[in-house]
């Protein structure tokens, strides 16, 4: 397997060893030794969960530098609607969508016709699959890598249709080289993403082919830009006047899409990582019947509640329901669209999803089965308080890592006064 | 002959539907942590949960054993409970003896028996009417992988 990349960096120097990433962790994926944060690639599916926490400002997100687009001849955005609610309700898609072209994009791509299209593909999807049910959306990168390494009985039930914004990065590429004859190398599909999964996602697709977009940029990177071009616009020249018609720009359903088409008993929207395990944990015991679909989002609140967007997720939420409340019905040109693609392009993931093979299954299933008999055995002796100062985020996390030979039992302050003295060392001012 | 790898028992409750799930679960966690491929994986936990809400349901109290050999994975169910008086008829799809109160909680559509069935490699039931009901489910670990 190549390697891993990941949403987002420790910096060894900033990192105090404070532990609050290792404690927010839903894989347990952070270890906390020598007072420095550390990795397990493996474990980790990119929810950012950390990123926030870092008292130090040790981790940052993964996203290409806006200067770094300078390379492609022609630079084509698009944004995910999540961007549209992080502005005023006078600053509109269409005044947004400008300030994106005053700021050096080329064009600003009509994004909803793709989310309309993944809509049908999905509905027609989900209507012709034999089972099992429920399908999981997987346009959130997090919910897929989260079912790869913990659920990977589920990983079947990731449904098998791209996410939107890919479609859009290959529907682009084709229309402008054609349009400009230039070759698609040429051309730059960015996103604009409300979280640095989606990033990671186009560097690292999870079912290993290469993404249709070239890179993307965060909300937050680009917001004061974005806020300076609308004001300088709408000061000059008063109301923008632009090709732009909200419904080209902006879809109606919740960002990345809702699935008016499906039956409501049969349709489950779910946000918040929390939220989602235990749902996750109810189907994988089969106890979740009757539902059909589930679009999941890793987020609290959807990708309005991106950890790379600006606006608080209510106002955001509120600025959302304000447009689609005040967006016209779909223009024939926008519907004609829909059916031309909907007829010509095939929707199906490229290449199947797999569980994600963790580290510890290299070794034969006696091996894991001593290991978990001696893990089990180990805990008996720690205290179950889930300090964290042995570095790991529980107990138990740190006797399956001494049991594995990944770590020293001894770590533990109560196994050992010596562990005490090291940490007062490691963690003096 | 198969080599006995690992054994856990696990304790059931009749009628506790809040605690109702908890023994499949604990058995999910203990085979992803094990390694077991997913396919597999999914056709134990499927008759775990099956198998542990039949006792919920009908049981006073019961106990799910789980042994692990370098073949397969065997899980022996034994209840104390009204037992099954037509085991045949239990097993027919559809066929369902749930209370009002079971169906509204989304069980007794006659699936629970049946299911458990379709999803191992050796099924057996023997049940005592008045004492009690064992189930035994072999699921085979290369069968699939």
């Amino acid at each position: 397997m190549p390697e891993l990349k990941h949403g987002f960096k420790i910096s060894t120097e900033k990192c105090q060893g404070r532990m609050p990433c290792m404690r927010a962790c839903p894989t347990h994926a952070i270890r906390v030794k020598n007072g420095k944060a550390r990795l397990i690639p493996e474990l980790c599916i990119d929810c950012g969960s950390c990123l926030g926490v870092c008292p130090s400002g040790a981790i940052s997100a993964t996203t290409v530098p806006f200067a770094e687009l300078d390379r492609f001849k022609f630079k084509v955005a698009v944004a995910s609607p999540a961007l549209f609610a992080q502005f005023a309700i006078k600053e509109t898609p269409a005044c947004v969508a400008r300030a994106l072209l005053d700021l050096g994009f080329d064009a600003v791509w009509e994004y909803s016709v793709d989310i309309e299209l993944i809509d049908r593909a999905i509905t027609d999807c989900v209507k012709k699959w034999p089972g099992p049910f429920p399908l999981i959306s997987n346009s959130c990168p997090v919910i897929v890598r989260l079912v790869q390494v913990a659920y990977p009985s589920m990983v079947e039930q990731l449904i098998p249709v791209e996410a939107p914004r890919e479609i859009a990065g290959r529907e682009l590429k084709r229309r402008y080289s054609l349009e400009l004859g230039l070759q698609p190398e040429e051309i730059g599909a960015i996103y604009i993403t409300p979280c640095q999964a989606k990033t990671i996602s186009i560097l690292q697709p999870a079912e290993e082919e290469k993404s249709y977009l070239d890179g993307a940029v965060g909300i937050s990177e680009i917001y004061n830009d974005v806020l300076q071009k609308i004001r300088k616009t709408t000061n000059a020249e008063g109301s923008p006047k632009s090709k732009f018609g909200i419904g080209e720009l902006f879809h109606w359903g919740t960002p990345e899409g809702e699935f008016p088409k499906l039956s409501r008993e049969h349709y489950l929207p779910l946000t918040g990582l929390t939220d989602v395990i235990k749902v996750f944990d109810d189907i994988e015991k089969g106890k979740i019947r009757n539902i059909e679909f589930l679009e999941c989002h890793a987020c609290p609140g959807g990708c309005i509640g991106g950890n790379l967007t600006v606006e608080n997720l209510y106002v955001a939420r509120s600025k959302n329901l304000h447009l689609v409340a005040s967006m016209s019905r779909p223009s024939p040109e926008f519907e004609k669209e829909v059916e031309r693609r909907y007829a010509v392009e095939d929707f199906s993931l490229r290449r199947p999803l797999k569980p994600r093979i963790i580290e510890g299954e290299v070794v034969n299933l006696l091996e894991r089965v001593k290991r978990r008999k001696r893990a089990d055995e180990l805990l008996k002796g720690l205290p179950l308080l889930n300090c964290g100062l042995c570095g790991a985020p529980t107990c138990k996390n740190h006797a399956e890592d001494a049991a594995a030979a990944r770590a020293d039992l001894s770590d533990c302050v109560f196994l050992s006064r010596d562990r005490i003295n090291f940490l007062r060392e490691i963690y003096k001012k | 002959m198969a080599v006995e790898l690992l054994r856990e028992s696990y304790e059931i409750q009749g009628k506790n539907y809040d605690k109702a799930g908890e023994v499949s679960g604990e058995i999910k966690v203990l085979l992803r942590d094990l390694g077991i491929d997913a396919v597999n994986m999914r056709r134990v936990v499927i008759v775990a949960y099956e198998g542990e809400m039949n006792v919920v349901m009908y049981a006073h109290r019961g106990t799910l054993t789980l042994v692990l050999t370098d073949r397969d994975i065997n899980l022996e169910i034994a209840d104390e409970g009204p037992g099954i008086p037509d085991i045949g008829l239990a097993l027919q799809e559809g066929y369902s003896t749930a209370s009002d109160e079971m169906r509204e909680m989304g069980f007794g559509f006659g699936m629970g028996l049946p299911n458990m069935k379709k999803n191992s490699d050796e099924f057996r039931i023997e049940s005592e009417v008045g004492k009690g009901t064992f189930v035994f489910a072999k699921i085979r670990l290369n069968a699939n992988a």
